[in-house]
């Protein structure tokens, strides 16, 4: 099967004042469709790194990475963000919803830039609200909502444009246990239902349900186990 | 959603900041809408005051058309200059000191006026009694129109008579002339403090009691078919020693010389004002991007172009101008009213000038000016939230 993303020999070095930083050194990485891939280690060990070039918000330094057969590195700017807004979709750990706009409007925001029919969006939006449990507070602003209530809707957000490939980058780091499983059961679902993952994570419970976990230090990847 | 309507809601999310941006931007296009006001405000109030004389041609004696000198032998000038093909119809203006002397009263000292018959009825308007050409039939004494300062002065009404003096330079023991009180007047030329008299030529001759044919300055009007330049020149062919100007070179010498301090004094606080507005509108846009850098790491994250961040800042920068810009006219409006008449105060300024004067141009030229200043100060803070390191941001702002 074809992977959704490729990347061999990623590097990735920062110029820092004290001289160069290397924050991920020669990681190969394969993400297949439908894939559910944990991601953990220490802080600083480059876990957001290789996110980030996953997702095509950052370029390696050394090495190639390949987008459903593209290579990323011969893309323009406007290129890279038309993949991100229609094959990626984006979990932050600090949510990042638009404080002006409500739940509905921030899930219908990504569909409308790519230019979905009004119809459709608000299908579209109304089904994934659903999906995330969240029809009742559909016009909440993020201020009106709670921390898991603010994950979900950045979940049905980052799944508007129907994403290959979903990221998430410590999605439950700002969230209690609780909120934090029912997080994990709503990847579980996203994964059923056939969007690959990649969560990048410090908490074990989430890592778990993934189906491979890819364990990370000092910039390497250490262990592989499915 | 669009642009627009993104930055509206982004406005809209904090009314306060909002609210103080507008009304920094509507306090400083009003200082702005003032200056372009006053800019051109001086030479168009003069260009219709010497308009509203209906005479488009002035002929005096030497090479100034504001340092009067007087043309000898005044009336024969003015008959030779109205037999031109060019012209239609020519005035003559004297103007000399003099005292008016009314019963129980100090004498006053005024300026004495006498204009042709034709002109009189452009050069003051009546406000009480009548005019000099309504009394015409009536030769003793003489009538006199007196401005309201006079009245005023010398507590004078329509049918008071008075005796009026000369203070000619080669005649100082000239007698004093009985004249009778036609009518009040405002005089188009007099500034608040002027004492001013008006009588006809038959009058004004006899309180010279002879003395020379001096005028200040022959008012002309062209035939339209000719027009004043050609009325100009004309008359500089037939009297080689006098200068005819036109209006439009009245206007022109007065712009460059009289009128340059008000145009370099409004091109430098036109400058401070735009500068203030573009610090107020970038520092604002500049503190809203670092406010949301998460957000819009994220939305780029999530492959928003650069573009839409761009288009969405530009968009709120030209509401906050927008709107600040169109409140700023009426504002501006005002201040100007309220500067207008503390400057026309001063001594020497005709109460029929303004510094302040408003075209429609200027209106033109205000939004042109605020929305550069809105796109110039929305060039750094675009520039901010286009050019920044998505990683690093959605890194920094998540340890933060």
């Amino acid at each position: 099967m074809t992977p959704i993303v490729e990347g061999r020999g990623l590097t990735r070095t920062f110029p820092m004042a004290s001289g160069p930083v290397t924050a991920l050194r020669d990681v190969s990485i394969e993400i297949a469709p439908g894939e559910y891939v944990a991601i953990t280690g220490p802080s600083g060990c480059g876990k957001s790194t290789l996110l980030h070039l996953l997702g095509c918000v950052d370029a390696p330094t050394e090495g190639s990475l390949v987008f459903e057969g593209r290579d990323v590195a011969r893309l323009g700017e406007s290129a890279r963000s038309r993949i991100r807004l229609t094959r990626i979709g984006f979990i932050f750990q600090r949510f990042f919803l638009l404080p002006m706009l409500d739940a509905w409007e921030n899930v219908e925001l990504p569909q409308a830039e790519v230019g979905v029919a009004p119809d459709d969006r608000r299908q579209r939006t109304r089904e994934l609200l659903e999906y995330v449990g969240l029809s009742d507070r559909a016009h909440h602003r993020p201020s009106q909502l709670s921390g898991g209530e603010m994950q979900r809707v950045a979940i049905a957000r980052a799944l508007a444009n129907r994403p290959a490939l979903l990221l998430a980058d410590e999605p439950t780091g700002e969230l209690d246990e609780d909120t934090g499983e029912q997080i994990g059961e709503l990847f579980d679902r996203v994964h059923a239902d056939g969007t690959a993952i990649v969560v990048v994570t410090h908490n074990p419970l989430l890592a778990r349900r993934a189906r491979r976990h890819l364990a990370m230090k000092r910039g390497a990847l250490e262990m592989t186990q499915s | 959603m669009t642009s627009r309507a993104l930055a509206w809601r982004t406005m809209t999310a904090q009314p306060g900041r909002a609210g103080l941006a507008i009304a920094g931007v509507a306090v400083i296009g009003a200082l702005l809408f003032d200056m372009l006001l006053l800019s051109h405000g001086l030479l168009l109030s003069y260009r219709a005051l010497l308009e509203s004389a209906g005479y488009d041609v002035r002929v005096v004696s030497v090479d100034n058309p504001i340092v009067r000198m007087p043309i000898p032998e005044a009336t024969a000038v003015a008959r030779a200059v109205e037999r031109l093909p060019e012209v239609r119809e020519v005035a003559i203006l004297r103007r000399a000191r003099a005292a008016v002397l009314a019963p129980g009263r100090k004498p006053a000292d005024v300026t004495l006026l006498s204009v042709s018959p034709r002109a009189d009825r452009l050069a003051w308007r009546i406000v009480a009694g009548d005019d000099l050409m309504v009394q015409q039939h009536l030769t003793d004494p003489p009538p006199l129109v007196i401005n309201r300062k006079l009245a005023e002065t010398l507590s004078l009404s329509p049918g008071s008579t008075v005796r009026v003096r000369l203070a000619l330079a080669d005649a100082s023991a000239l007698p004093a002339v009985a004249f009778r009180v036609a009518g009040i007047c405002e005089n188009l030329f007099d500034t608040a403090a002027d004492l001013t008299a008006s009588t006809d030529a038959d009058g004004f001759e006899r309180a010279r009691a002879g003395f020379g044919d001096e005028a200040e300055v022959l008012l002309v009007a062209s035939r339209p078919e000719f027009g004043p330049t050609a009325a100009v020149a004309a008359i500089e062919r037939l009297r080689p020693n006098l200068r005819a100007y036109s209006n439009e070179q009245i206007v022109a010498q007065i712009n460059e010389n009289g009128f340059a301090y008000f145009r370099q004094i409004s091109f430098v606080l036109s400058s401070i004002t735009l500068g203030f507005a573009f610090l107020l509108i970038a520092t604002l846009l500049t503190v809203s991007v670092n406010q949301q850098l998460g957000q819009i790491a994220a939305l780029r994250a999530l492959g928003f172009p650069r573009s839409r961040i761009a288009a969405t800042l530009l968009w709120e920068s030209a509401v906050l101008v927008g709107v600040g810009g169109v409140l700023s006219i009426p504002i501006g409006w005002a201040l100007a009213s309220i500067l207008d008449r503390i400057l026309r105060d001063m001594p020497g300024i005709s109460e029929r000038v303004h510094f302040f004067v408003f075209e429609p141009g200027a209106i033109v030229v205000h939004l042109g000016l605020l929305a550069a200043t809105g796109v110039a100060a929305a060039a750094y803070p675009v520039w901010i939230a286009t050019s920044l390191p998505i990683a690093a941001t959605l890194r920094l702002e998540t340890i933060s």
